[in-house]
Order: C-alpha cells, then sequence, then structure tokens
C-alpha cells in the first residue's frame, strides 16, 4: 500500500476537500494514499451529527413558502455553513462539482426547485452516471432552467438537447479524438425525444420539497426518431442510455474531472492517453461515479509535479479553505437576527462565484476565469475581513479569528512564524526573498523601521493577523 | 523616478503612484515602448450576451417572409411607435423595435450606424464558441487572445494608468485578453479598494509595501503565478488611481439603478470625465437569450410591447441616450463611439413557447458623433432557399470588417497587424 506524505496529503484534503487542521492532515498520513482516499469517499460511514444539529438549529426549511426562513440567501449561508463544518468534505465537493456541471442557476429558476435539484446531485453525486444523468433530465429546476416543461410535440424546443450533449455528456468535439459528436439534426431529433416532460406536487405527500416528473403524452412525440444514424423509437431513457454508454462521454466526464480535480487537460497525446486509461475505468465499472473518482485520486497522476497548485482555488474553497486550514470559527447563527452570519455567503458572490447561481448553464469560468483585478482585490478583502474579526465571545454568530489560535501558531522567532504559517495555510511553497520580507513586515514598526520581534499580545494582533492578510494575499495562496 | 521595483517599494513608502511600474516581467518591455495610442478617442463596446433577437430589434416590417415566419412575434408597421407614439420605422424595408425609441432619435440625428447581416461562415449555435470567436476574431474559437488584447499589446503598453477598463462586472470580457497588458475590470469603484485592519491605520504602509514587494516578483512567463501576480500588482495600483479619481465625476445626468447597463455606462463616464487616459471601456447586458416568453402572453395572448426582450431594449436605448447626454454636458461627444455587438441573432422562425432558438447572423450598432449614420451591409434574404439546414439566414458582412472599420478609422491602428488579415472598410466612419 502506497504512503501518502504530508504535503500529498494537504494536496489531497483541498483538493476533494477545503483543506483542514495540520491534526487532520496528519490524520491523512497515517492512513496511507489508498486509506485516506477512501476514507473521504466513503463518507457515508464518517458520523456528521455535530453538523446535522447545527444546521437543524440554525435553519428552518420546513415551509418552503414562508420567505423569511426560506430563500436564496439562506440556501446559500446553508451551504456554506454545510462546507466550513461538515466531516465529509467530499460530499459537499462532489455536490459543487456536479452542481457546476449542470449548471443551472436561481437567475431563472425558483429557490425551492434549486434546493430540490441540490438534494438530489448529493444523494446521487457518486451513483452510476446514467442514473444521475435521468434524475437532472427529470428534475423540477432542469426542466425549468432549458425549457424542458415547454418542449412539445409538433414545435421542440431545443434547449435542453444541446446542452445534453455540449455540455452535460459529450462536448461539441470528441476529447481525444476532435471529431463532431453530433450534428444539429441530432439536437432535433434528441428534443423531441424529451417531448412532454412535466413536472408536479408529488400528491399525497407531506414532504413540501417532494416533485414528481411525469410525461404528458398529449406532447408526447411518439414517432420515430433518427439519432447518430439510428432510427428508432426513442424515448428519453433510451437517449439517456444511448449517451451515457458513448465513448465521447467517458472521455468528457474525465477531462470534467480533472480540469476540476487535478489538472487542466490539454490535447497533447500524453492528456490523451490519460483521459483514455480513466475512460477505461468508467466503462469497465459500468458507469460508476464512485470508481472513476476513486481511480482519479489514487493515481499518480493526481498527486504529480504537474497537478500540485496546478488549480485556481475555487472562491468557496478561498473562503471555506481559509477557515478550516487557520481553525477560524464560523458560527452560522440563525435565520432570525440579520447579523455578520450571512458574510461568507455575500462575499463569494464578489469574488465571482454564487452557490445556486452560475452565471450559465457552462457553469463558473475556473482556474485563471477566477482571476482579474475586481476578484483579487475582492479576495485581499475578504482575507481583511477574516483578519480583522476579533471577538470576546467566540460563539456570537458571524465569523471569527481567535486571538488564541493565532497565538497557537505564533512562534517566538518571526522567521519561524511566517515559516509556520505558510504551512498551515498550504502548505505553500514560497521563495526564501518572500519569506524575509514577511519576516520584515513581521518586525517594521510604523515608521517603517525594522526593529525586533516580541511575540506579545499586542503584536499577534497586530502584525500576526497582518501575515495573515499577506499570505492570503500572495499569488501562491490563490492556487489549489 | 526610481529605476528598480526595490527603489520604487522604498521610497514610495506604501503610497503606490501610478505609472512608475509595470509588472515585472513587462518591465524591459514597456521601457522599450512608447504607447501609441491616441487616448483622446474613447471606444465603448457594450455587449449583450445571449444572443439578441436581431430580427425584432431591426424589424423587416415590408418582409412577408418574416411575417411568415413569426406569426405570434412579428410587429407589422403600425406597431412600431415607440411609447410617446411616434414611429420607429427608419426606411422602408425596417423599423426599430418600439423599446428603442431614444435610439431612434439619435439615429434621425445621423449618429448611429446599423450594419445590417453581420456574422462569419459556418455560425456556430453555442453560446460559447460564438462568443469566443466574437472575442477573439478567430473563427476557429481557439486564440488565447482578444482582439482589444491584441490592439492593447500593440499600442498601450507602456501607457500608465487605466487606458482600458471592463465596467460593472465580476468577468473580464476575453476580448480584453492581452498577452502584456494586464486590463483590470471593476465592478464598482466604491468597493475597488486594498483595505488593511483598521485597527491599526499605521501599518497600512507596511501592508502594502510587503504586499507590493510579493507582487512584483518575477515568476515564469505564461505560468499561472506569473498571471495572477501581475493581476494582483495591477489591482492594487490601479485601486489607488481610481480612488484618487472618480469622486471627481459630477454631472446633472440621472442613470436609474434598475437599469443595470445605464449603472456600468454610468461609470464609463465616470472614468472618461475623470481619468483623461481612460480609451477602451467595456460594458455588458445579459439575458437574451430568449427560448420562451420572449414576450409576454397573458392567456395566450402575445403582448409584443411587454416582455423580456421589451425590457432589456429598453435598457440599451434609455443607457445609450444617458450616457451620449452626459458625454455633451461634459463636451465629449465628439471623442466617444460605442459599437453593440451580441454572440448571434435568433432563428426566424418562433418556436412554440414565445420565444426563439439560437441564430446565425444579425445587426450590430455603432453610436456617436463620429460616426456616419445610416444603413450599411444588407439584410440576408429569410427565403426558405436561402435558410440554412438549421433555418438560419447567411451573412453578408463579416463582423471583423466592423472591427476593422473601427481598428482603421478610429483607434488609429493597423487593422492587419490585430486581426491578421485585411478586412474591408464598412464604412461609418
Amino acid at each position: 500500500m502506497a504512503g501518502i506524505t504530508y504535503d500529498e496529503a494537504a494536496h489531497l484534503l483541498r483538493r476533494m476537500g477545503f483543506g483542514g487542521s495540520p491534526q487532520e492532515i496528519e490524520a491523512l498520513v497515517a492512513r496511507g494514499r489508498e486509506g485516506a482516499v477512501d476514507f473521504l469517499i466513503n463518507y457515508a460511514q464518517v458520523d456528521n451529527r455535530a453538523m446535522d444539529d447545527l444546521i437543524a438549529r440554525s435553519f428552518d426549511f420546513s415551509d418552503p413558502n414562508d420567505f423569511t426562513k426560506f430563500n436564496r440567501f439562506e440556501l446559500e449561508r446553508w451551504w456554506f455553513t454545510r462546507m466550513v463544518h461538515t466531516r465529509r468534505p467530499f460530499e459537499e465537493k462532489m455536490t459543487l462539482f456536479w452542481h457546476n456541471h449542470f449548471a443551472t442557476a436561481a437567475s431563472k429558476v425558483f429557490d425551492i426547485f434549486m434546493y430540490v435539484q441540490n438534494r438530489k446531485l448529493r444523494d446521487h453525486s457518486l451513483d452510476r452516471f446514467d442514473t444521475l444523468l435521468k434524475v437532472v433530465s427529470e428534475d423540477s429546476a432542469m426542466l425549468i432552467w432549458l425549457d424542458g416543461i415547454q418542449n412539445v410535440k409538433g414545435s421542440p424546443n431545443e434547449n435542453f438537447a444541446r446542452e445534453l450533449q455540449e455540455l452535460f455528456t459529450m462536448g461539441i468535439i470528441d476529447v481525444v479524438t476532435g471529431e463532431a459528436n453530433y450534428t444539429e439534426d441530432d439536437v432535433k431529433e434528441i428534443a423531441r425525444a424529451f417531448t412532454g416532460g412535466k413536472v408536479r406536487f408529488a400528491r399525497g405527500s407531506t414532504d413540501p420539497y417532494a416533485f414528481e416528473f411525469f410525461v404528458n403524452p398529449e406532447q408526447h412525440d411518439f414517432t420515430a426518431k433518427t439519432v447518430y444514424g439510428v432510427t428508432a423509437n426513442y424515448s428519453a431513457d433510451d437517449i439517456i442510455t444511448v449517451v451515457s454508454a458513448r465513448r465521447s462521454t467517458a472521455r468528457y466526464l474525465v477531462k470534467k474531472l480533472f480540469d476540476f480535480f487535478v489538472y487542466p487537460i490539454t490535447s497533447s497525446s500524453s492528456d490523451k492517453q490519460t483521459v483514455e486509461k480513466f475512460a477505461n475505468v468508467y466503462v469497465s465499472s459500468n458507469h460508476s461515479i464512485k470508481e472513476l473518482v476513486r481511480a482519479i485520486f489514487v493515481s499518480d497522476e493526481f498527486y504529480s509535479d504537474r497537478a500540485r497548485f496546478a488549480l485556481v482555488k475555487q472562491p468557496v474553497e478561498f473562503i471555506v479553505g481559509a477557515i478550516r486550514m487557520l481553525g477560524a470559527v464560523y458560527n452560522p447563527g440563525t435565520y432570525e437576527p440579520r447579523n455578520q452570519s450571512n458574510v461568507l455567503a455575500a462575499l463569494s458572490i464578489f469574488l465571482g462565484q454564487e452557490l445556486f447561481n452560475p452565471p450559465d448553464v457552462a457553469g463558473w469560468n475556473l482556474n485563471l476565469g477566477w482571476i482579474n483585478t475586481a476578484t483579487l482585490l475582492n479576495r485581499f478583502t475578504y482575507a481583511d475581513l477574516l483578519v480583522i474579526s476579533r471577538t470576546r465571545d467566540l460563539s456570537a454568530p458571524g465569523l471569527w479569528l481567535s486571538h488564541e489560535q493565532l497565538r497557537r501558531h505564533t512562534k517566538a522567532n518571526p522567521k519561524k512564524t511566517v515559516k509556520k504559517f505558510l504551512s498551515v495555510l498550504g502548505p505553500l511553497k514560497v521563495d526564501a526573498k518572500m519569506v524575509r520580507a514577511l519576516s520584515d513586515y513581521l518586525r517594521t514598526d510604523d515608521a517603517g523601521n525594522i526593529g525586533t520581534f516580541t511575540p506579545d499580545d499586542l503584536t499577534v494582533d497586530k502584525k500576526v493577523r497582518g501575515l495573515v492578510h499577506l499570505i492570503m494575499c500572495l499569488s501562491e495562496f490563490q492556487l489549489n | 523616478m526610481p529605476t528598480t521595483r526595490r527603489q520604487f517599494i522604498k521610497r514610495s513608502a506604501g503610497a503606490v503612484t501610478v505609472g512608475l511600474v509595470l509588472p515585472g516581467t513587462l518591465l524591459r518591455e514597456a521601457r522599450a515602448q512608447q504607447a501609441q495610442a491616441n487616448t483622446n478617442r474613447k471606444f465603448v463596446v457594450i455587449q449583450l450576451a445571449g444572443g439578441n433577437d436581431g430580427l425584432n430589434t431591426v424589424v423587416p416590417y415590408t418582409d412577408s417572409r418574416y411575417h411568415s415566419l413569426r406569426p405570434q412575434l412579428a410587429f407589422n408597421e403600425a406597431e412600431l411607435k415607440d411609447s410617446e407614439g411616434r414611429s420607429t420605422v427608419i426606411s422602408n424595408d425596417f423599423g426599430l423595435h418600439p423599446a428603442l425609441g431614444k435610439i431612434k432619435q439619435l439615429y434621425d440625428q445621423g449618429r448611429v450606424a446599423i450594419v445590417l447581416g453581420v456574422g462569419y461562415q459556418d455560425s456556430t449555435l453555442s453560446h460559447f464558441l460564438s462568443m469566443d470567436i466574437w472575442h477573439t476574431a478567430d473563427t476557429s474559437g481557439l486564440a488565447s487572445k482578444g482582439w482589444l488584447g491584441r490592439y492593447a499589446d500593440i499600442a498601450l503598453l507602456g501607457q500608465t494608468g487605466l487606458p482600458a477598463v471592463a465596467l460593472g462586472g465580476l468577468e473580464k470580457p476575453k476580448s480584453f485578453n492581452a498577452g502584456m497588458v494586464v486590463v483590470p475590470n471593476i465592478l464598482n469603484f466604491e468597493i475597488y479598494n486594498f483595505l488593511a485592519d483598521p485597527a491599526y491605520p499605521n501599518d497600512y504602509a507596511n501592508q502594502v509595501n510587503a504586499f507590493n514587494f510579493g507582487a512584483s516578483r518575477v515568476f515564469d512567463n505564461a505560468s499561472l503565478l506569473s498571471t495572477i501576480n501581475n493581476a494582483a500588482f495591477e489591482s492594487v495600483r490601479g485601486a489607488q488611481h481610481v480612488q484618487r479619481n472618480v469622486n471627481n465625476y459630477r454631472s446633472s445626468i440621472v442613470y436609474p439603478r434598475e437599469n443595470p447597463l445605464a449603472v456600468g455606462l454610468q461609470m464609463v463616464a465616470q472614468l472618461i470625465v475623470t481619468i483623461p487616459e481612460a480609451h477602451l471601456l467595456y460594458v455588458q447586458l445579459g439575458g437574451f437569450d430568449h427560448h420562451a416568453d420572449q414576450v409576454d402572453h397573458p392567456n395566450g395572448q402575445p403582448n409584443k410591447l411587454a416582455g423580456q426582450h421589451n425590457l432589456l431594449l429598453r435598457w440599451f436605448s434609455d443607457a445609450v441616450d444617458l450616457f451620449y447626454k452626459d458625454m455633451a454636458e461634459h463636451g465629449l461627444a465628439d471623442d466617444v463611439i460605442l459599437m453593440e455587438w451580441s454572440e448571434f441573432g435568433r432563428r426566424p422562425q418562433e418556436n412554440a413557447s414565445f420565444g426563439t432558438d439560437h441564430g446565425s447572423s444579425s445587426q450590430m450598432f455603432i453610436i456617436g458623433n463620429p460616426i456616419r449614420g445610416g444603413l450599411y451591409g444588407r439584410q440576408p434574404s429569410l427565403a426558405a432557399t436561402e435558410l440554412d439546414l438549421a433555418g438560419n439566414p447567411k451573412f453578408n458582412v463579416d463582423f471583423r470588417e466592423v472591427y476593422a472599420t473601427i481598428l482603421d478609422g478610429w483607434l488609429g491602428a493597423d487593422s492587419k497587424a490585430v486581426l491578421g488579415a485585411q478586412y474591408q472598410n464598412v464604412g461609418f466612419l
């Protein structure tokens, strides 16, 4: 069984989750590579009652029609609370992957349907891909988002049929061969197979979030369709089976997973080989998402130099990651007093990522798509907000970075203090000159003169908080 | 003037002075360059994202095919009247959507060029690919640099201050992707700032110095770290420039806050008025992807004067009008042109959802005092035999002809150097 170094385990936890404390990373090291991956993937076995209790205390979604308690901002607060407090980080990360993959947005879809979709993505995130695709195609949010409910016999709406192929399964061109995966006629024909799909409130259910999918036979086109050159009387389910089984879909999914979790796939021949290797896992495991991601996270590709810090942190990774790595405190409070507890969701919007509201059906632009002068300044502003969040009451709603927690990582000597925080926040690889500049910062007084470093309370409150701000502003910290 | 970044950082003691430094990798190239752009000429791009329905924007009201393809959505001549009852007809063949009353008035004053039938060969029906094609002026959509980014690399390298900015958004438009110049984008001026701990204001200079040390480091060209670090440096440098200047803006024009394009164009005006080198400005209005409910339809009856498309076009028209008046108030109306684009038009045949699916060629608007107003290009035929397999019209003007006309005729650039080929002049400049 392959071992896993501290840096590798930190890398794994940042990618499969949001990073963690030195203790959490050490615990993964003790499990070895496969053990660590299995621990994170088999999250259903991890006791998460503490988070469940916190969620139950902090939110009241019992009545989706009560706007004060159930609305988009509450949903965003809910998901951030989960990401900060869960002991099953991969559950949240994989749900986020599918939210980005099947990007559906509250800009067009009612909050209640966004919440229902999130629960479905969560429940099926490691299922067979065919199953997940069927769930999504029958999902109320998706039927509204891509106009499926308006897709009727005689005048098909192509929106879903197009994105099903372009974004959800195979892409316009094959990742490996570069050949066109489908024609405009395929779009039209597949649209016909999905005609008549509707949703309604599940009759007799006491769950206010229960909706059921059905096909209105009056509006469904039962005539034969020709898809990828084969003519048959395809139903929507038949189409899902056909597209899920295409080699192009296997390749495209591997590329999407690599782009999100490992490194961006290029068109080089070695990357094509990598895609084929993992596409084979998808095929041999009967389209199991769980087997595919497991194969990726235990692979040498995942631990290669190329993969290390090869991605740009998504805003939620930046926000939640800093909290989890530093051991900061986030108390969600309740819906009632409009206090600091909404701060994470509110800031994330300014960093370019509003959960439940991606910009369009292609999802967020990852990596350098996150970076521009406006979003960078807003990242720096979040860092500032985190380090100035002082409190005497760590149980108050909001985001807090306690003096005691900073004191814990502060060393007697400025260079060691810098190195400790660079390790906690990464570990980040930063050259000696930068370490020197940060250590000089710790020793510089208000007049700009470099003096001595005395780790007393004032220095921790002023300079160590300032140091954390500066490290979070480093370009190295923007990477994942 | 300090000659190295280290000296600069020491001397500035926390106050970042605009224009003295460039991100490390650019320093050497920049010294050899003298910016060539005439920054007195302002160019504003308005992107209508989602695929604007060109046929219901500049309406071919006499075309019987238009009416037969759009039984629910087509406007007839009698309906082409703005909110005050004035006709929006601009020729024997075309009229503007009733929501474009303000644009119609500018048109009548000879300040609006409308280029008909703009597109490109084998138009894609994908939003994302088509946007990339327009942004990069490369019909493969694979080029990494935007057309304005390439212009900026040629004409703006070495230009101090804020010569190019995208406004009102958290995403930088790909048109501005450049090889050497970092083009900033600003969501709003208030939060465009580098903040530190307010409990220790006297430590701010130390914070900025340490930040600048980090942001001035040189990383491998084209690495993620290099790109991020250059943007980080530029963000703080530009933020200080913005904070010092934009609050000097005064205007009698009131831009309604509920109109997002008006909010964006007010920021453009604010920059143009207070920052003399502001030269390329970019704003967006989204929401044009009207597969369904393009018009309201109470009880199944279409009401073409209400609904999403009407609202968005009214926002466009009103915002442009206010911006034009603002520029005139500041004596800048002769210095500014606007160019509107959208990634494609919509399908001539309406769908059953009171909407339209993805189309191909469409028109573009170019607006301003320096523009020779009127109709340019040629409307493609809607005859069944002239439509492609998806049912979309051909194009008559390559969109790069419009870019070339602006590059050569307004920006004073060599369009061939920017676009990689020679394109015909459309004639509106």
